[in-house]
């Protein structure tokens, strides 16, 4: 069968698959959780246009319902004016087909504000004017014609069962058959065995043959299969590729070659969690597992349509369903009337009082009166979408009052069904009225907020500390309460500090990209222990091997249970009972991390060959201690030096150490494939690390620069005080596979530390300053870059790298720490009620904080802080726009000070990265709250961890890659209200145009309306402009007149 | 004379093939409550009949015990997996009812007192009876009684679905509802040999009941807002499933288990 497939055949399904991939978003492994916009893939279109489009391919709604809009709406979070004005203009759109003596404008006021449902305007099939007519009249018949009739039913056929649908899918719905949900359950434990990440003690074989390849192994000698009767063998003996398979399949179903692209995206997001999986983990050449697991999305294509096909044949043989898509066309052409009646029996859409009828008449296998009876049945659909939407149209004139019921009852058939029609375009676009409207409302609230700097500010004295924090919202509250407390200034940063790092942290093993995800970082930073004893493993650790050894093999459950199960209680009663002090406990335990140094200058290539040679003498003598427990006193380093030759593969064995203890062959055979799987002490990847090693550090002029772009990008270059904090964020949960879903953004999920080590230590280096004076930024002797992290769960700062400290900054230690123990409890104060805890600890500062400390150790909390929820402002500028001001911990802070960067470049930074961050994770918030169960994750309790890379709801659904219902709502409502994030640049007009006209993605993402902006010109008297329309129109609030500028775009590019 | 009583007495406590005309008289019965009272009142109407012909068996011995056995345990079979694939409640009801009442044939048969017997029929024509009315009261809220079209019934009608719930739960001989004691009494009185038989129709049952509760109470609901049952008649409905639950209890519980 192979050579049917020409190798045009299998390219041209292979660009199908990529561009049938697009529009789904890639998800990240939940180790390094990116926010990511679920519409990522399309962002080209305009939001209003993507929101439509997505509803289309995930089934996700955009909008939130019409009543959350109304008690915002009582909330006062509604810019009616706005409101009004979008209605005023749909009115005005639509003016020569409002039927007489309707006011639509009063209609859909009504409609939006006061109607208490989601939908006024129903989904119906057999709705037509005559028939509302004469129910609104009380009159009998308005019913259509036979012809009519059949010419609506042919329609609806070809609309419900389409062409380019997944023939198992039609099936399924003209039979009620299951093969869509089998085929998924089928499909997600396959994807579970080969995609696994060392979560199930049992590994599936040959994954790294790829994995299709690997599944069609298993799958010829599944028993599962066999017993299901699913016919598998033979169709796997037909093609050896996945693109000949898809392929194969494709023809084998009759799917017109016109219809391949839609058919295969139709198949690509029924699991788009997966999907989004698999096309990260292919295009992500870092990825350790893609590398040794490799996959694609044709591998996963064909996996599903083999299966598919085979359900397919199952369902053919055991309910005589059509086998293809021409034998579908025909099955519905020759039975339409049937065909209709299954449809509407098999996706539940049938009326209550006909469905043991039809279902009675569809279980005879001829039948003479089925035409009669789904005519009869039609008539009465009929009736009722007519009846219900009558009644929702009276209620609805009811509610507007005057003379309204009186004009609905004088018009004609035509005019009702033009108002009807005209009032399912408004409801259409209502969801994306209301949110602008809202956002109306709070560009509005920001505008009002802002504070305009005094034209010449006095020189500022020396600050006692300056401190950077991430762009995070979560920092925004702990930089007001530190500014508060007194000679503190602040700064907002991306939290990669600007410094895009490929981070090798000390006791891992594969390299983890801590800068935004857009970016891919060129420099690698290893993290050296300073001060460790490789050769012990501490008791506590080493028992902890043990037991999680143990957790894994099979024989465990007979076994141990018993044995040593109480010491799991011991954990358990510690964890659930009293938190706090279980961790302080075990924390003496758990060994402690070495103090540590990152290696931030570029190394020669004879000093890299060094360094190599010596981390695998290290991991020889680990692994000689740990494998064959011989200590570091038994062996030589020239027996290390020899092991590692023979692990290369450069000398033979047996080694002198093998020898001389009297270590058999086939032991040290065992020992040394050992040491090239699980040490890597291996030919392959000595060259990848050597590799690796030229990609380590900075040069010189690059840490320059790196320096030079964070204090200038963000306003400082002078004044510098005595501690400038470079204050990195993480989270700290305990069962939470959340949990990097809290830590910083701008490093891809991860902690944002060893950056602010990188910069802390670039900007400390005598050299780097040297230059820096050359640049006209001088950096006092007794300025000292101190790296911090900011724990947002509970609000603590802890300082690091303390011990590089000069002595003569120890004096001044003790005040930062206090200065900042004091912001941590200030925060945890306000922060503490908004988590359910009682309003009281808002005047207790300590109690607050201690509970702070305990949510962060409790293994029961699905919701220890609120993360980066309600997110909503997005503010480049200085820092005095909104010094004093009680942002809510709402707002995205980066500082910028436009006139240390005249060219613009550094606005570009901001906007091409930390922006687009910040849009990512406005949009996620937004569409996991608007539609938690498809674009969020619904709720955390049902969640298990799948392959230990991402969550299912249950024991296996598709992989939920949103957030959980606990981040974003509570009590059942949204907690994050769900506007686009709302952008506010401090810089001149044409300045902002000029940057963002040189940033296409920027470009598109401001005119497309995936974030709303607001240019606030202090050449223009601070005067803000906002974005509205691909307008720049000045704010009404900003206290002049409107002056609208046109043809920006054209501007921009 | 006795041969026609008997037979009307065959149409009234279902015996196959005569219980199609007990379950078309049950179907035609206008309205919830009509049918409600068809299925009290007609089986109790077709044990008088008997009793009335003046047939009498006496036991396992009787030269017609072992056909008539067999041919009510075919019926209860019968009609329990003819429940298994209906989706409409009242239908679902009185194929349950019909499937219990048949049981009570195999009590006629080991010769238990008349009032007995009425007593047994009450534990499977109550239950029958409640879910023909509570499924008229699902029917009048949303269009029918038919469960599995949308899901998560239970969740826009949560009272009337726990009612339900209950009522499908004594029509399938839950503990403790009087349907399980009269199953046991059932067990009690067949010849050990014969026990086997009867357990295809638990099987048929639980799976029966499986079926309903997962049409009834999971999934989404995509439906359109409907109200509720009141507070007044859910709480009625609770008081009777109590009632009938307690008397279970003392009348066919206690009585039966003790004697």
């Amino acid at each position: 069968m192979d050579s049917q497939l020409t190798l045009g055949d299998r390219l041209r399904v292979r660009s199908m698959i990529y561009v049938a991939s697009e529009p789904i978003p890639r998800f990240w492994p939940m180790r390094t959780f990116i926010h990511h916009n679920p519409l990522f893939g399309l962002e080209h279109l305009p939001f209003e246009k993507a929101v439509e489009e997505g509803t289309r391919l995930f089934h996700g709604r955009g909008y939130l319902p019409r009543q959350e809009y109304q008690r915002y709406r009582a909330e006062g979070k509604i810019d009616d004016v706005a409101l009004r004005r979008r209605m005023d203009a749909f009115v005005a759109r639509s003016a020569d087909r409002i039927p007489g003596g309707i006011d639509l404008g009063k209609w859909i006021w009504t409609l939006a504000t006061s109607w208490p449902a989601e939908r006024l305007v129903f989904r119906s099939e057999w709705l037509t004017g005559a028939g509302l007519y004469a129910v609104l009249h009380s009159q009998s018949g308005g019913e259509e014609t036979a012809p009519e009739t059949a010419v609506r039913l042919e329609a609806i056929l070809k609309r419900r069962v389409a062409a380019d649908a997944p023939v198992y899918m039609n099936v399924d719905r003209l039979f009620g058959t299951d093969i869509g949900a089998t085929l998924d359950e089928l499909l997600v434990k396959s994807c579970l065995d080969f995609f696994d990440e060392g979560q199930s003690a049992w590994q599936a074989p040959n994954r790294e043959q790829g994995f299709f390849s690997a599944w069609k192994d298993v799958a010829r000698r599944n028993a599962r299969f066999l017993l299901r009767g699913l016919q598998l063998r033979q169709l796997l003996q037909l093609e050896e590729t996945p693109e000949g398979m898809v392929a194969y399949i494709l023809r084998l179903l009759k799917v017109p070659e016109s219809s391949w692209q839609s058919y295969i995206t139709r198949q690509l997001t029924r699991l788009h969690g997966w999907a989004g999986f698999i096309r990260y983990r292919s295009s992500a050449r870092h990825y350790y597992w893609s590398r040794k697991h490799p996959a694609d999305l044709t591998d996963f294509l064909a996996v599903r349509m083999v299966l598919g096909m085979a359900l397919l044949q199952e369902a053919v043989r055991h309910h005589g369903a059509p086998a293809d898509a021409e034998a579908v066309r025909r099955f519905v052409e020759e039975d339409s009337w049937g065909a209709y009646l299954r449809l509407e029996l098999h996706e539940g859409r049938i009326l209550p009082d006909w469905a043991h009828l039809v279902e009675d008449d569809l279980a005879r296998r001829r039948s003479r009166n089925r035409e009669d009876l789904a005519r009869r049945y039609i008539r009465a659909k009929s009736r009722w979408e007519a009846v219900r939407q009558v009644k929702a149209l009276q209620g609805l004139a009811d509610l507007v009052g005057e003379n309204a019921a009186q004009a609905l009852q004088v018009l004609s058939a035509g005019e009702i069904e033009t108002l009807l029609e005209l009032l399912r375009e408004w409801e259409h676009g209502e969801g994306f009225v209301w949110l602008q409207a809202m956002e109306s409302h709070y560009i509005t609230a920001l505008v009002e907020k802002i504070r305009v700097p005094p034209p010449d500010p006095e020189p500022a004295k020396r600050p006692f500390a300056q401190a950077y924090f991430c762009i995070d919202v979560r920092s925004e509250p702990m930089r007001r309460q530190l500014e508060a407390l007194g000679d503190y200034e602040t700064f907002g940063i991306a939290g990669f500090f600007g410094i895009p790092i490929g981070y090798l942290e000390f006791g891992k093993g594969s390299e983890s990209h801590l800068c935004p995800a857009v970016q891919t970082p060129k420099n690698l930073v290893p993290e050296i222990p300073a001060d460790l004893d490789l050769e012990e493993e501490p008791l506590y650790g080493a028992l902890e091997h043990v037991l999680h050894d143990l957790k894994g093999s099979v024989l465990s459950p007979f076994v141990a249970v018993e044995a040593i199960g109480l010491i799991f209680s011991l954990g358990l009663i510690g964890k659930t009972v009293a938190p706090l002090t279980y961790h302080q406990l075990r924390g003496h335990l758990d060994a402690k991390k070495p103090v540590t140094r990152l290696l931030l200058d570029k190394l020669s290539p004879d000093q890299a060959d060094s360094i190599l040679r010596a981390v695998q003498r290290a991991m020889i003598v680990r692994a000689l201690a740990k494998e064959l427990g011989i200590g570091r006193d038994q062996v030589t380093d020239d027996e290390v030096r020899e092991l590692r030759e023979i692990a290369m593969g450069h000398v033979p064995g047996p080694s002198t150490v093998a020898r001389r203890l009297g270590i058999g062959e086939t032991r040290e055979a065992e020992f040394i494939a050992r040491l090239r799987e699980v040490y890597r002490v291996d030919r392959q990847e000595t060259g990848l690390q050597m590799e690796r090693l030229g990609r380590i550090g900075f040069s010189l002029e690059e840490q320059v620069r790196y320096v030079t772009q964070a204090l200038l990008s963000t306003g400082l270059n002078r004044n510098f005080s005595r501690f400038v904090l470079l204050a990195a964020h993480e989270s700290q949960t305990e069962n939470n596979p959340y949990e990097s879903a809290l830590d910083c953004g701008a490093c891809s999920g991860g902690r944002g530390l060893p950056n602010a080590r990188a910069l802390a230590t670039m900007a400390t280096k005598p050299e780097v300053r040297r230059r820096l004076r050359d640049t006209g930024i001088t950096i006092p002797d007794d300025t000292w870059f101190l790296p911090a992290v900011h724990n947002t769960t509970t609000d603590a700062v802890e300082l690091h790298d303390i011990e590089m400290l000069p002595a003569r900054h120890l004096l001044y230690l003790e005040r930062l720490r206090n200065g900042l123990s004091a912001a941590t409890r200030r925060c945890a104060a306000r922060r503490m009620p908004t988590l359910g805890a009682p309003g009281k600890l808002a005047e207790d500062p300590y109690a607050a904080a201690v509970m702070a400390r305990r949510q962060a150790h409790d293994w029961s909390q699905v919701r220890p802080e609120w993360g980066l929820s309600r997110n909503l402002y997005g503010i480049i500028g200085r820092r005095i726009l909104t010094e004093g001001v009680d942002l809510e911990g709402r707002a995205f802070l980066h500082s910028d000070d436009y006139r240390l960067d005249p060219k613009g470049r550094m606005l570009e930074n901001i906007l091409s990265s930390p922006l687009v961050v910040g849009e990512w994770i406005n949009l996620e918030h937004y569409f996991s709250t608007v539609d938690v169960e498809h674009y969020g994750s619904g709720s955390k309790v049902y969640h298990n961890v799948a392959g230990r890379f991402a969550v299912m709801t249950g024991n296996q659904s598709d992989l939920r890659t949103g957030l959980p219902t606990q981040t974003v709502l509570q009590d059942g409502r949204p907690y994050h209200e769900p506007l686009r994030l709302i952008g506010l640049v401090e810089a001149p007009v044409p300045f902002v145009l000029r940057a963002v006209g040189n940033l296409v993605k920027v470009r598109s993402l401001l005119f497309g309306g995936w974030l709303r902006v607001i240019v606030l010109d202090p050449e223009d008297g601070y005067r803000a402009h906002v974005l509205e329309d691909g307008e720049l129109q000045v704010h009404p609030a900003s206290d002049r007149r409107s002056r609208p500028q046109n043809s920006l775009e054209e501007i921009a590019s | 004379m006795n041969l026609v009583l008997l037979l009307l007495s065959g149409v009234f406590l279902p015996l196959f093939p005569l219980s199609w005309l007990f379950n078309r008289l049950v179907a035609s019965a206008p309205g919830a409550w009509a049918k409600a009272l068809a299925i009290l009142v007609l089986p109790q109407l077709g044990v008088q009949l008997l009793w009335t012909s003046g047939l009498r068996f006496s036991g396992i011995a009787g030269p017609w015990h072992g056909p008539a056995a067999a041919l009510a345990l075919g019926t209860a079979i019968l009609y329990a997996f003819r429940a298994i694939s209906v989706r409409e409640i009242t239908i679902w009801a009185r194929f349950m009812a019909t499937s219990g009442l048949a049981l009570a044939w195999l009590q006629v048969l080991a010769g238990l007192p008349a009032a007995q017997v009425q007593l047994s029929l009450l534990a499977w024509s109550i239950p029958g009876a409640l879910l023909c009315l509570w499924a008229g009261e699902l029917a009048r809220r949303m269009g029918g009684a038919y469960i599995g079209l949308s899901g998560g019934v239970a969740r826009v009608l949560p009272r009337l679905s726990t009612l339900l719930t209950m009522g499908a739960l004594a029509a399938t001989a839950t503990p403790v509802f009087p349907g399980f004691f009269v199953l046991l009494n059932v067990m009690g009185v067949l010849p050990a040999g014969w026990v086997p038989f009867l357990l295809p129709v638990l099987f048929l049952w639980g799976w029966s009941i499986g079926r309903f509760l997962q049409d009834l109470l999971f999934g989404v609901y995509r439906g359109e807002e409907v109200e509720d049952l009141g507070i007044a008649g859910a709480w009625a409905g609770a008081l009777v499933l109590v009632v009938f639950a307690v008397a279970g209890l003392f009348f066919w519980g206690a009585t039966w288990t003790v004697s």
